[in-house]
């Protein structure tokens, strides 16, 4: 079906037949669990983990931390936290079945360094995970899970998300072409 | 452009416009007889008057007692913090804010509890859920901890260690000497609608 | 019938399988759709790959046509499923610094998961980046947290918010997405005209 494929490209499956399963996945989620996929969660449930670990008092005191943490279990007995370790799983047996895995490797255009690269990649998720908690959630739980069930909420983030990357594109333009 | 992907727009136009098509279907957020016969024959949904005793004096915040009997016996003797919701009344549109409260455990009383278990059926018709029923109701509740019965001197353990629980309790509740630690009323039901979901905010 | 577990109708203990079954299958199919690559998912931004709208749009109607008919035909109760909170003025604040992020990187976290898996190191520092921005905001909280918390309208729908049905929203959704399948498409087949195509990794 996809007519864009030639040597140069890897092997992807059909973006709209992905499209598809994702919608599924998501709709079997929402069947299942009553709400939808999320990624950035596991790495809030590491956070707290860890400052709970290292100061205890401090995550006690603070009024954020202290909103994930129960007397009962660690904050990674946490569903976002399975969820994501299956997402490396699923990643990684994509990548063998389709030939994507390779030794440790920096991607990124070719007038671009390796260093600029990464310190992109590293501010972007600092930005990621500042912007995901005030937006209650990243890409995957507020704008498509979000607008998947109808949120309204899912929705701004979504348009504001994408509006800002096109705003941008020309500014970040050296980085990508 | 590739034929494919035309024919599969319109099945998707046709799947999300068909369905303004569709013949109305009502009621179906009702519940099965099946499924409401199956927690009726449960018997999970009933609390000790013991365990009741107990969440009030720890002040337990998701405690909300609702006591189905009449105002004049409402007025004349409750449980503390109680809410009066008449049996007659739980369909009024405004008690249905009591119900279904986020984190809240409902438990009805009445004088017995066949009063309170025709609430909590009708209740859980109505589709909410986290309700309980307290065993005995207030007789029960009388006879358990307002006037424990004393055991006899060969009695278990046990049953020794809950009559002390009790006396400690009808102490507290009946306000008779000891002062009791936490002043009453001090736990305000807080009432806040019910929104769409259940789950815990957060993560992504 | 539906959700499961909130109703209760699948034991606690198997929560968590159900759980890396679910992700497992979600790191799949993005991975397996090409965003484990950042220049891939960047490309929406310049025109000569939109792989991720079509994906993302794809699989919203497909999640929003499904819940339309679930609830229809009564397997799924809408009172129960997890509709986000919406507060607007933290939400665009929050999706404007994602978006910032977004384009620096070309990750959004559930990607750089799938990027790690594969070896990509540019992942990897994502991820980092992640935590440490997270724990910067947590650690920041106390300073806007009446921020945080502003103009909560609570867990509105799209429809309720524009007082239609959202199953009209739905519909607009389909059409909506279905012209920026086509015009996007035409972009990109004049974009790719115009810069070299390279290499995706």
């Amino acid at each position: 079906m996809n007519t864009n494929n030639n040597i140069s490209t890897p092997r992807y499956i059909n973006p709209y037949f992905g499209g598809v399963l994702l919608g599924l996945l998501l709709l079997v989620t929402f069947f299942i669990t009553g709400r939808g996929l999320g990624a950035s969660g596991a790495v809030k449930s590491a956070v707290v983990t860890t400052v709970d670990k290292v100061a205890p008092v401090h995550a006690e005191e603070s009024d954020f931390y202290s909103k994930f943490i129960t007397d009962r279990h660690s904050p990674m007995f946490n569903w976002m936290v399975f969820e994501s370790l299956g997402m490396l799983l699923g990643g990684l047996l994509s990548g063998v079945l389709f030939g994507r895995i390779k030794k440790l490797r920096v991607e990124k255009p070719p007038g671009v360094s390796n260093k600029t690269r990464l310190i992109f990649a590293g501010l972007g998720g600092i930005l990621f995970g500042i912007g995901s908690q005030f937006g209650r959630g990243c890409s995957s739980g507020a704008a498509l899970s979000g607008t998947g069930s109808y949120s309204f909420g899912g929705l701004i983030v979504l348009l504001f998300m994408f509006g800002t990357g096109y705003v941008l594109a020309w500014f970040f333009r050296k980085l990508w072409i | 452009m590739n034929k494919n992907y035309i024919i599969l727009a319109i099945l998707f136009i046709i799947l999300a416009g068909g369905y303004f098509l569709l013949p109305e279907r009502e009621n179906i957020k009702q519940m099965k007889p099946e499924d409401l016969m199956r927690d009726i024959v449960q018997t999970s949904r009933y609390v000790t008057t013991d365990q009741v005793a107990e969440m009030i004096i720890e002040g337990d915040p998701t405690l909300e007692l609702i006591d189905v009997r009449n105002e004049y016996d409402y007025f004349e003797y409750s449980l503390p913090n109680a809410i009066n919701i008449p049996m007659d009344s739980i369909l009024v549109e405004e008690y249905q804010d009591y119900l279904g409260i986020e984190d809240m455990n409902v438990v009805f009383f009445s004088n017995d509890d066949i009063l309170a278990d025709q609430v909590w059926v009708i209740a859980k018709r109505m589709g909410y859920g986290s309700l309980y029923v307290m065993e005995g109701g207030l007789n029960c509740w009388i006879s358990t901890i307002i006037k424990p019965e004393a055991p006899q001197e060969t009695a278990s353990k046990e049953a020794i260690e809950l009559y002390d629980f009790r006396m400690g309790a009808s102490m507290y509740f009946t306000g008779s000497d000891i002062s009791t630690p936490s002043e009453e009323g001090a736990k305000p039901v807080t009432v806040k609608r019910k929104k769409k979901g259940s789950v815990a905010e957060g993560g992504c | 019938m539906g959700p499961l577990i909130p109703q209760g109708l699948i034991a606690g203990g198997w929560d968590f399988v159900i759980a890396l079954l679910l992700g497992i299958a979600f790191g799949f199919i993005l991975e397996a759709s090409g965003f484990s690559s950042s220049r891939n998912i960047a490309g929406v931004f310049y025109g000569y790959n939109f792989v991720v709208l079509r994906v993302f749009f794809t699989a919203v109607l497909v999640c929003m046509v499904g819940l339309m008919y679930f609830h229809y035909m009564g397997w799924i109760d809408y009172n129960l499923i997890y509709v986000l909170p919406t507060f607007p003025q933290p939400m665009i604040l929050g999706a404007v610094i994602m978006g910032f992020g977004f384009i620096s990187a070309g990750f959004c976290p559930g990607t750089s998961y799938t990027a790690m898996a594969i070896g990509k190191i540019d992942g990897f520092v994502f991820t980092a980046g992640l935590f440490l921005g997270i724990f910067i905001f947590s650690e920041a909280f106390p300073l806007f947290e009446d921020f945080y918390y502003k103009g909560n309208m609570g867990n509105i729908t799209i429809g309720e918010f524009l007082g239609i049905s959202n199953q009209l929203v739905t519909f607009i959704f389909v059409i909506v997405a279905l012209v920026a399948f086509y015009v996007t498409w035409l972009i990109e087949k004049r974009v790719r005209k115009t810069i070299t195509p390279f290499k995706f990794e």
